[in-house]
């Protein structure tokens, strides 16, 4: 009664009838939080069905009680009718549910394909494992999806978004009644997004249940069936997609409407030039990139995945080396591979992947949020505390940051929650420039609204803003001005009035 | 697109370049480069004698290795070997001289020996104690209870068995000892487990990453368990045959004997961090090692100074690695 992805109409039929998958009365408690509250959240076969809410309103502990990586405290697990105890990863995969975890869980020193398969290896004669098959079904698999990995390359050597891809493959390479994606596409292009979708709809025709949590409204609408939201660990409403608009779903997940997602409160940008690159080139990379941003202004940066925007983002913070050109940030020179100096001269980076590059996951949230103005709190060799967390509760309360105390060790937020730790502390340190590659990357529609206010808010204090994006509204709404990036190269700067998704995308074709 | 530039870039890394990037491929070169050297300056190096006795030698070190490597690679470590070498020469000893056979002596220390891995794992694995406080707790209260049992006298093997006694002595086609025979089998099997059994890739996921493991259905628990299991079934092998070499149970046997096998384990590029290595890595540290520290000793250089030059290659080495491995994340 499952379904394989690579080899369909191999096992028996999927009963249409009964629910794939019934959570009932699911209480969940961590110390000074109630994450989920007597929800219920049933599955049908054959259905798409999304899982929305805030960041912190449970969707991820909600999975992870599916998958087994939580125990529920209090309700029933149901499959296909028939009641079933969860008690680990190992029960929950038996049952035929795979999950693609917000967070990558890969073996970073295995090759692609022998995590795809880490659930369970194909084995030949004798029980050896069958690594020819291995290797000839992961390459069948990403060919079938259409994604473009190598199944040999070692896979804490890929970028995040073929890891994510490395996820999902995973996730279809056994028998499935039940595929749940937390955030599969956070770090995806449009064009991997489109692939993915197939995939789905694919599954979904099999028979598979499908669980889709997403922030990104436009997606959901786009593929879900049905749509269930959370908030405050509570369940809200379970409608088909076709009974919700954009406002009535931000509406049930918020509780409050939201009506200007981009308002400008900052004035036009001054004349001063904050940062000044010219002709940077990288090893790998950037090819004789030139560029300058002014003071209060935000300059996005589009680009298609690939295209160096992550590396222009590391370069001019002084984090990776260069091999040519020229970096000034506020009239004085930044000492190329040298943060140091760079944090020094008010410039700083928020990066896109937050596990490996920002945040301490066993550090508390305070400790994570004033790492980098200790300078600020000391006060003759000793750290103010009191005025620490003064200054990150502020924080915490300015972007709503869920956490039960300043002390709550940060691995423990939900993943939004943590992205809003990260870019308090560079708004805390004072900087001059601030680089922020994707910022909103899997963040709820309110705290989007929220940092949007904030960029323009830092903007409007006199802060260059180098915004690093694969969003477009994001780029069109708060940019001044549209840097678009191709294979390395700047392929155009344009002011806000003449950019127009058209001439942007044609720019970052290249 | 500019693909000139592209292209200096991506150039392929020269063919010494990517031989060193296999670790193994590196520590053979340092392996024939000592052997090379010792056989120009010392006397008697390059014989198929001594290359054989050395062989020998390695035997335990290898032998015990593979336990110690595999325990690394699963993310814990076992420092308590050393002991179970003499711990375990007691029941050999007293049940052959008991009984007169080397079938139920041989079953005796390995039930003794798989108590301990159990103990070490249990403690480990299941009550979530550190592996390194747990195996060197059991290392000093074996050590002791040898101290206590025995009085700090040598039992000698009565029984006196042709087959014990070959252990020792026996060389197969009168070339290689058995003592190599046997540890050169077994690191061939393990090397298959890890490498082609599905339980192998287990014990490198666990290390690598216990919290990617357990989501992917393993019961990290039980794998750490066994790990510590085999480790100490492995040093249970070396201590007979150390046993058989010196006649009796020796209640100093295997002194220092972890910190060897460690060493070579690590130059042998086997992370403490855990999921990262191979045994054949750990096998051509522990010939490094024992080759050098043999050539030396032909060179008339006092132990002491083995000692102090064991020490430098191994922090150089890892340095080296270090260097190797942050160059491969950062470039
Ligand atoms: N292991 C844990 N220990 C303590 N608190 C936790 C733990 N895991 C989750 N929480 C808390 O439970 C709540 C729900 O978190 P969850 O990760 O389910 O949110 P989410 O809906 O997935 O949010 P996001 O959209 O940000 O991923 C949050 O307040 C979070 O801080
Ligand atoms: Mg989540």
């Amino acid at each position: 009664m499952s379904v394989d992805f690579l080899h369909p109409g191999e096992g028996a039929a999927i009963d249409t009838n009964v629910p794939a998958l019934e959570l009932r009365g699911i209480d969940k408690r961590f110390p000074g939080v109630v994450a989920l509250d007597n929800v219920d959240f049933t599955l049908e076969p054959g259905k798409i069905h999304a899982l929305m809410g805030e960041n912190g309103a449970g969707k991820s502990t909600l999975i992870k009680i599916m998958a087994g990586v939580y125990g529920k405290d209090a309700g029933t697990i149901r499959m296909c009718g028939r009641e079933v105890d969860i008690k680990s990863p190992r029960d929950s995969l038996k049952e035929g549910i795979k999950v693609v975890f917000q967070e990558i869980a890969l073996i970073s020193e295995f090759t692609v394909a022998e995590n795809i398969f880490l659930e369970g290896y194909p084995t030949g004669k004798g029980g050896s494992i069958d690594w020819k098959k291995i290797r000839a079904d992961s390459a069948a698999l990403f060919d079938r999806i259409g994604f473009n990995v190598d199944p040999a390359a070692r896979t804490g050597s890929l970028p995040v978004s073929q890891q994510q891809m490395v996820e999902i493959a995973r996730a279809l390479a056994h028998e499935a009644r039940v595929v749940v994606m937390d955030e599969p596409t956070s770090s995806l292009t449009p064009n991997e997004v489109s692939l993915l979708f197939t995939v789905i709809r694919r599954l979904a025709a099999l028979g598979i249940a499908v669980v889709y949590v997403s922030h990104k409204l436009d997606e959901v609408f786009e593929i879900a069936d049905m749509v269930t939201v959370l908030r405050d660990g509570r369940h809200i409403s379970t409608k088909p997609i076709g009974e919700h608009t954009n406002d009535t779903l931000i509406h049930d997940m918020i509780g409050r409407r939201i009506d200007n997602l981009f308002p400008r409160k900052r004035g036009e940008p001054g004349s001063k030039v904050a940062l000044f690159v010219e002709k940077l080139s990288t090893a790998r990379k950037l090819n004789d990139v030139s560029f300058e941003a002014r003071a209060g202004e935000v300059l996005g940066f589009f680009g298609l995945m690939g295209a160096g925007r992550t590396e222009l983002a590391k370069a001019i913070v002084g984090y990776d080396p260069i091999t040519s050109g020229m970096i000034v940030v506020d009239g004085s020179r930044l000492v190329p591979h040298d943060t140091r100096t760079g944090v020094k001269l008010g410039i700083g980076l928020l990066t896109e992947d937050r596990k490996s590059e920002g945040l301490m996951g066993e550090l508390p949230v305070y400790q994570n949020a004033s790492l980098a103005s200790l300078g600020a709190f000391a006060r003759m060799g000793f750290i103010d505390k009191a005025k620490e967390h003064r200054a990150v509760q502020d924080y915490v309360d300015r972007f709503r940051i869920k956490t039960p105390s300043l002390f709550q060790q940060v691995k423990n937020l939900s993943g939004g929650n943590q992205q809003k730790v990260l870019i308090s502390r560079w708004l805390m340190r004072g900087l001059k420039v601030i680089v922020v590659d994707e910022p909103t990357r899997g963040i709820d529609v309110g705290a989007k609204s929220e940092i949007f206010a904030l960029i323009d808010r830092l903007a409007g204090e006199g802060l260059a803003v180098v915004m690093m994006t694969s969003e477009m509204p994001e780029l069109l709404g708060l940019s001044d001005r549209v840097a678009v990036m191709c294979e390395g190269r700047l392929t155009a700067i344009m002011s806000r009035e003449e950019a127009t998704q058209e001439k942007i995308l044609n720019a970052a074709i290249g | 697109m500019s693909l000139a530039s592209t292209a200096s870039v991506k150039a392929p890394p020269s063919l010494l370049a990517r031989l060193f990037a296999r670790q193994e491929l590196a520590l053979l070169v340092c392996l024939i480069l000592v052997i090379v050297f010792f056989s120009v300056t010392a006397e008697n190096f390059f014989s198929m004698r001594n290359m054989t006795n050395v062989l020998g030698q390695a035997s335990l070190a290898l032998t015990a290795g593979i336990g110690c490597a595999i325990v690394f690679i699963s993310g814990e470590v076992d420092i308590s070997i050393g002991s179970l070498l003499a711990t375990i020469a007691l029941p050999l000893i007293i049940i052959m001289n008991d009984t007169n056979s080397l079938l139920l002596g041989v079953s005796g220390a390995l039930l003794f020996g798989l108590i301990i891995g159990a103990v070490n794992g249990y403690l480990t694995a299941y009550a979530g104690i550190n592996s390194l406080i747990v195996t060197l707790g059991t290392m000093f209260i074996m050590r002791g209870g040898v101290y206590l049992y025995t009085g700090q006298r040598a039992i000698p093997d009565d029984a006196s068995l042709d087959s014990f006694i070959a252990l020792s002595d026996g060389r197969l086609f009168n070339i290689i000892p058995y003592s190599a025979v046997i540890a050169i089998v077994l690191l061939a099997a393990f090397a298959y487990m890890m490498r082609h059994r599905p339980f192998g890739r287990q014990i490198y996921a666990v290390g690598g990453n216990p919290e990617v493991a357990r989501l992917a259905g393993y019961d990290v628990r039980r794998v750490k368990f066994i790990c510590f299991i085999i480790s100490s079934l492995l040093a249970t092998v070396a201590g007979i045959i150390l046993a058989a070499r010196v006649g009796s149970a020796q209640h100093t046997a295997g002194l220092n004997f972890e910190f060897q096998v460690v060493a070579a384990t690590v130059l042998g590029g086997v992370s403490l961090a855990g999921g990262i290595g191979s045994l054949s890595g750990m096998a051509l540290g522990v010939l490094i090692l024992q080759f050098l520290s043999n050539g030396l000793r032909g060179l008339g250089l006092p132990t002491e100074w083995q000692l102090v030059i064991t020490g430098m290659i191994i922090i150089a080495a890892v340095a080296f690695d270090e260097a190797k491995r942050r160059r491969a994340i950062g470039g």
